[in-house]
């Protein structure tokens, strides 16, 4: 049963920044803009914030250091996907483009400044976020063990953005503005909504949620941040597309892509697994084999926003 | 307004521009000063800078100790980026700026100073971690035996009561190879002389970087049980480092411990009880004595070991509970002695295929 605990909570660490930051891309592909910058915003809100706990670690530590890391992720994501608003949504340019370029740019201004400011490209922090155990709660069988025991503040974020994003999406008025602009931004600026200004803001939550999420998915995995997220921003791209662009399925989808991460990489471990002799590469090209199964079978009756990509053009109808 | 805005944006430019000639014409100044008091020893740096606590910092400290005791210049030079001709411009540099002898640290300068030891023949040259195709009598080429460094590392560990191992390694290129093969057989001989059975988990993540991969894997290892993992390839032992952090706080002891790689990472995290480096210092100290004392080993590859003090484990941080630093300088005499023979033939990284000699180790190769 310990094995089980062990392979749900590896299966958290996985899973909660590529929900964080699927969800992130869920928010600015609803309101018709692509954000291929994921990748990019969560390098700049890890750099950002793991300065930020390199500066103030000597007289800092514990949650309440690690929630205002999160609120600078969250500041300088927003502040690095404006780039990409403008570029999509005032200059109209190819969003796929100012996508990439921010991608490219991320990585090398963070060795840049690490390296001018410390002169090492790497910047070392210490982990003092990790809770071994929540009182009382950690009592509770089984979502005790899960939940409460050996876990970090930010899983529990992750559920509550989670929430949050249905709630936003389904329940408010903002909520019905936004996915009207990533369906047909002209029918919802006839009815009077300003588009530009929801793209914005679809953006804009995108990159504190991308920027949130580069700083989970560094904090629990090293001890130093070396301007990268191996990748993460892109695979959170596929969350979101397996995830169908729903908030439920988002989460359905990375679950499903964290434990097969945590399957392949701990499977040696499990006796009965390790018996079966399959090699890890196997478990490893699941997710991605059922992603394009997926995009295959529901590509006719794809739930992609019908405007994700297309510039808004007032003139054009 | 608008005018207005562009006009002083392009004086803003125009300023800036300014700024930069100056600029440019203080260090060229600078360099016209340099030229006049020739700098003897010179370091080109690789990657980096020459504070990065691996290779230039070590290969810069020799060459500093030997400047300092035989009071001679020395200065050191960054190449601009990181490709053959930015190498090669800077290593021109540091000739006209009157070096005799220069230190190339790292693999990537193999192109410039193949380059560099034709044009310039009458200029010595020290390459560490690589191999011109073509070797000149004015370059030393310095290799490393990873795998003594290696046997180290895990003869100390299992000396100190660890009997679960792990092996977390990097890209499986030689080098890395080499410290995994050094590392299962120290294991092998100490278990040997305790009569105890040690169990060693083997892989390679196939990146020298901090995934969520390699830390899951590491915290499996520790929650199957491992006491110690040899995290061996860049910032992969950073992921072990995290996964043992990890597991100590949710135990509230000491239980899951990392040996670090090349340097002495004991500052990286408290988890790390003692490194396999390699002494990059001692060897261009040596190589550096070698030359001023007139026979320059030039030509031939120089393999830094433990005869020469070249490889080791750190002790001066070391975490150990009972093996002492007299248990380690009397291993490191009997490998010097050749107590111990280590295979070290890298052809096949499987290590339950290449190590067959092996009676008291059970290694599990996680492909």
């Amino acid at each position: 049963m310990d094995l089980v605990y062990f392979l749900i909570q590896q299966t958290l660490l996985f899973m909660i920044p590529l929900l964080i930051v699927a969800l992130g891309g869920m928010f600015s592909e609803r309101a018709g803009v692509v954000n291929i910058a994921l990748e990019g915003i969560m390098v700049m809100g890890a750099f950002t914030s793991i300065f930020f706990i390199n500066l103030t670690q000597t007289y800092m530590s514990g949650n309440a250091q690690l929630l205002i890391a999160i609120l600078i992720a969250a500041v300088s994501g927003m502040a690095f996907s404006l780039f990409h608003a403008i570029a999509a949504v005032n200059l109209k340019a190819d969003q796929t483009i100012s996508g990439t370029a921010l991608n490219m740019f991320a990585p090398a201004f963070a060795v840049f400044i690490a390296r001018i400011v410390q002169t090492v490209q790497q910047i070392e922090f210490k982990n003092t976020f990790r809770i071994v155990e929540v009182p009382v709660l950690s009592k509770i069988p089984i979502i005790g063990e899960i939940l409460f025991r050996n876990t970090y503040i930010t899983t529990y974020i992750g559920i509550l953005i989670l929430i949050l994003s249905s709630v936003v999406l389904y329940k408010t008025k903002f909520g019905l503005r936004l996915r009207a602009c990533g369906e047909n931004p002209h029918a919802a600026n006839t009815a009077g909504i300003k588009v530009e200004l929801i793209q914005y803001a679809g953006v804009l939550i995108s990159g504190a949620l991308a920027g949130i999420g580069g700083l989970v998915f560094v904090v629990p995995t090293s001890t130093n941040f070396n301007a990268t997220v191996s990748g993460y921003g892109f695979l959170a791209v596929a969350v979101l597309i397996f995830g169908q662009w729903k908030p439920k399925y988002i989460l359905f989808a990375s679950f499903f892509f964290g434990f097969m991460k945590a399957l392949s990489n701990s499977y040696a471990s499990i006796p009965f697994l390790f018996a079966l002799n399959i090699q890890s590469n196997i478990y490893k090209m699941i997710p991605y084999i059922a992603t394009i199964l997926v995009l295959i079978f529901t590509s006719k009756k794809s739930s992609a926003p019908r405007a994700s990509g297309i510039p808004f053009d007032r003139m054009q109808r | 307004m608008k005018k207005l805005l562009s006009s002083v944006l392009a004086l803003v430019m125009v300023l800036s521009l300014v700024a930069c000639g100056q600029k440019q014409a203080a260090t060229a100044n600078g360099e016209k000063t340099s030229n006049k008091d020739a700098f003897e020893l010179a370091l080109v740096t690789d990657l980096g800078t020459i504070d990065d606590k691996s290779f230039n910092q070590g290969a810069w400290e020799g060459l500093v100790k030997y400047a300092t005791e035989k009071g001679i210049s020395h200065k050191y030079y960054q190449p601009q980026a990181a490709e053959t001709n930015a190498y090669l411009e800077t290593i021109e540099l540091a000739i006209e700026g009157g070096a005799k002898l220069v230190v190339c640290p790292g693999f990537l300068f193999e192109e410039p100073v193949q380059l560099a030891q034709d044009k310039y023949p009458d200029v010595h040259f020290i390459l560490l971690d690589a191999v011109p195709k073509e070797i000149k009598p004015n370059t030393m080429p310095i290799l490393y035996q990873e795998d003594e460094a290696g046997f180290l590392a895990g003869y100390a560990a299992v000396k100190d009561g660890n009997t679960k191992l792990g092996f977390l390694g990097g890209v499986s290129v030689p080098a890395v190879v080499r410290f995994g093969f050094g590392y299962i057989q120290g294991i092998d001989a100490a278990a040997k002389e305790l009569g105890k059975e040690c169990e060693v988990v083997y892989n390679y993540t196939g990146q020298f970087a901090a995934t969520p991969e390699a830390q899951a894997l590491a915290s499996s290892w520790y929650n199957a049980g491992t006491e110690v993992v040899f995290g061996c390839g860049g910032a992969v032992g950073n992921s072990a480092m995290s996964a043992a952090e990890g597991k100590n706080q949710q135990e509230g002891k000491f239980v899951a411990k990392v040996i670090g790689v090349d340097v002495d990472q004991y500052s990286e995290s408290d988890t790390v009880i003692t490194s396999a480096i390699k002494l990059l210092s001692n060897s261009v100290y040596d190589g550096i004595t070698m030359f001023y004392d007139g026979n320059f080993p030039g030509g031939k590859v120089t393999t830094f070991n433990v005869k020469n003090n070249g490889v080791g484990a750190a002790m001066d941080h070391a975490k150990f509970e009972t093996f002492s630093k007299v248990d380690y300088e009397t291993l490191y005499n009997d490998l010097k002695s050749g107590k111990y023979t280590i295979f070290n033939d890298v052809a096949e990284y499987d290590p339950t295929k290449a190590l067959t000699n092996l009676s008291n180790t059970k290694v599990t190769f996680i492909e």
